[in-house]
């Protein structure tokens, strides 16, 4: 069972809902550390100071604020401390909108709210009420020492928070060169364009059907190498074909050439055989030495 | 058990070597208990039963001196400090490689000096000592992907050792001690590396075209169907290893990569367990030594070394 950020509540009006924080995202990321390539030594960073020419340890850092060129305003932890917004963990819902309301791109990452005991009951009740009336909580929250701005949305059973970013935060469409929405596309264009997409359309959406290549791919690698295989250039797609066939054609020729010279030979491959000798003939390293028969 | 922080020291006398053990109260299985004195234990118990698979063969060892939960890596060249009386040879393990130097496990005292450098898991080639150049047996890992129940990973055996049996090979079973089966077929000593690869492809290429919905050839992870066996027959190759019969692994529960007879496989396959290594851990340090004492090693009489003319002419006939 996962560790729960905070214990805290659900506050708007004179409810009160008390509940857990969790995260709702585990990122898969891959983690490395680095290594010399001589020796497989772990590597580790010092402070260097351009001033002093010298190694700085941590207890004598400050963080400084580059309000001009080359000119900061410092602060040090008691100054952070005294702006900290008290801790209240809890969810305070401002307002109540209709979810459509809000442009999905504010919308940055979730957190599951989980009831304590006490508070099932109000839990289950404000999630249905949510649902019928399709309306999200508006809420400030203080997760790990910093506010934000985030709905409250029922999901399948659950409460989720969703955090947002603050409207400052989001790049302006102006910024960009987009087609203006006043340009003109024909009836006939539309509807060709309609027809592409619904060809493509699938009935629902199914995530699990995706999977991040790139990092199984990396993974297969490293359990290859773990295994004590050796990791070769990746293999070319090649059908699902089971040549057994082949395979026997090629194998009774290797053996009967043992039977014959008493060297064994690279199996040669047979027109015919394509994939399956190609994967004999890749098997024998290029520089065989004489093996006994 | 009495745990000094201190390092402790004992010697004990091996088949006539002295060897010094430290450490023994050292637990290297948290959750079981298992210390590195059972460790060397179990090895000594099993040791007339294991190193006949051991005998000639270059070792590899797996070692967790700090236990299974923290990195244990593997180690193929020979220790600092390797006693006089342990044999090894050199050799390279393939022309990429440069040459290492591997010891060689031919009896029960360097059983105890590996099992004191916290080596759970022996790995051994598929050749002996002097002819390192010649395969002695081929083996197909059947390798569980998610998702795929105890049952379909027996049928699946069976299916190997069915086709296998209607060429005239009778081939031997082991649990990984993971989560998978070994499938081995002892050869005569003469023949290279190519044909024995290509005579585990082809057994492979056979199981997945009489069994194509319960198995796998895909080598990437990723891309294999749910619920299905990989068929890994790519494992067999000059200064490549497997899991020797009768190693632990370092996996809770602390199993034994265990022979087993094929009617246990078939009472696998009448099993509803949703997946497949609780099973293999009903062998393991605290059981496997007694099970031996009790039936010996099935393998023993099992290994019979084939020879690939006449299988080939009979699969040509069958499995075309």
């Amino acid at each position: 069972m996962a560790h729960a950020i905070w214990s805290g509540a659900i506050n708007f009006g004179l409810v009160t809902i008390p509940v857990k924080l969790f995260t709702a995202v585990r990122t898969n990321d891959l983690r490395f550390n680095f290594l010399h390539k001589k020796d497989d030594g772990r590597i580790f960073n010092e402070r260097h100071c351009t001033v002093c020419d010298e190694k700085v340890e941590y207890a004598d850092l400050v963080r400084g604020y580059e309000y001009e060129k080359g000119h900061y305003v410092t602060l040090g932890d008691d100054d952070f401390k005294s702006v900290l917004p008290e801790a209240t963990q809890s969810v305070d819902i401002v307002e109540f909108v209709e979810l459509d309301q809000i442009n999905p791109m504010y919308f940055d990452t979730p957190y599951y709210l989980e009831p304590e005991k006490k508070g099932r009951h109000a839990y289950a009740l404000l999630r249905e009420s949510l649902r019928e009336a399709n309306k999200v909580g508006i809420a400030r929250v203080v997760i790990r020492s910093r506010e934000h701005l985030a709905a409250l949305k029922p999901n399948g059973e659950a409460l989720v928070l969703e955090l947002m970013h603050f409207a400052d935060e989001l790049v302006e469409q102006s910024d960009f060169d987009f087609p203006e929405l006043k340009e003109k596309v024909a009836p006939a264009e539309l509807k060709v364009a309609k027809m592409l997409i619904d060809s493509m359309s699938s009935e629902s959406f199914e995530p699990e059907k995706f999977h991040d290549d790139y990092r199984e791919a990396v993974m297969a690698m490293i359990e290859a190498r773990v295994a004590g295989e050796e990791v070769s250039t990746p293999e070319t797609k090649r059908p699902a074909a089971t040549n057994v066939v082949n395979l026997m054609d090629v194998l009774q020729r290797s053996l009967e050439q043992t039977k014959r010279g008493g060297v064994s030979a690279r199996p040669k491959a047979v027109p015919a055989a394509k994939p399956a000798a190609k994967k004999a003939a890749s098997a024998a390293k290029p520089k065989r030495k004489k093996s006994a028969a | 058990m009495t745990a000094t922080k201190k390092s402790s020291k004992t010697q004990l006398t091996v088949g006539g070597r002295a060897l010094q053990v430290t450490n023994l109260d050292k637990v290297l299985w948290p959750r079981d208990g298992y210390t590195k004195g059972d460790l060397i234990a179990y090895y000594r118990a099993v040791a007339k039963w294991l190193l006949p698979h051991m005998q000639g063969r270059p070792l590899t060892l797996e070692r967790y001196p700090n236990g299974i939960d923290e990195a244990g890596w593997w180690e193929k060249h020979i220790p600092r400090g390797l006693p006089d009386w342990i044999p090894t040879v050199k050799t390279a393990a393939s022309t990429r490689h440069e040459q290492i130097e591997f010891m060689i496990g031919n009896d029960e005292a360097t059983l105890a000096y590996v099992a004191n450098l916290a080596a759970v898991v022996l790995h051994v080639w598929y050749s002996r000592e002097p002819t390192l150049d010649v395969p002695d047996f081929i083996l197909i890992d059947l390798d569980p992907h998610a998702g795929c129940t105890l049952a379909t990973l027996a049928r699946v055996a069976l299916a190997a050792r069915d086709e296998l049996a209607s060429v005239g090979v009778t081939p031997l079973v082991k649990t990984t001690g993971g989560s998978g089966l070994h499938v081995v077929v002892p050869l005569e000593p003469r023949y290279d590396w190519d044909q024995a690869k290509g005579f585990a492809e082809l057994i492979a290429r056979r199981i997945h075209d009489v069994q194509p919905d319960h198995t796998t050839l895909d080598r990437t992870i990723a891309r294999r169907p749910k619920g299905t066996v990989y068929l890994d027959y790519v494992q067999v190759g000059k200064g490549k290893t497997y899991v020797a019969p009768f190693s632990v692994r370092a996996r809770d529960g602390a199993p034994v990569s265990m022979p087993i007879a094929w009617s246990e496989v078939e009472a696998m396959r009448r099993k509803r367990t949703k997946t497949t290594a609780p099973e293999m851990t009903r062998w393991n340090i605290g059981n496997v030594p007694q099970l031996l004492a009790k039936d010996g090693d099935c393998w023993a009489e099992g290994w019979r070394p084939y020879r690939l003319e006449p299988v080939i002419a009979a699969a040509r006939s069958l499995w075309s």
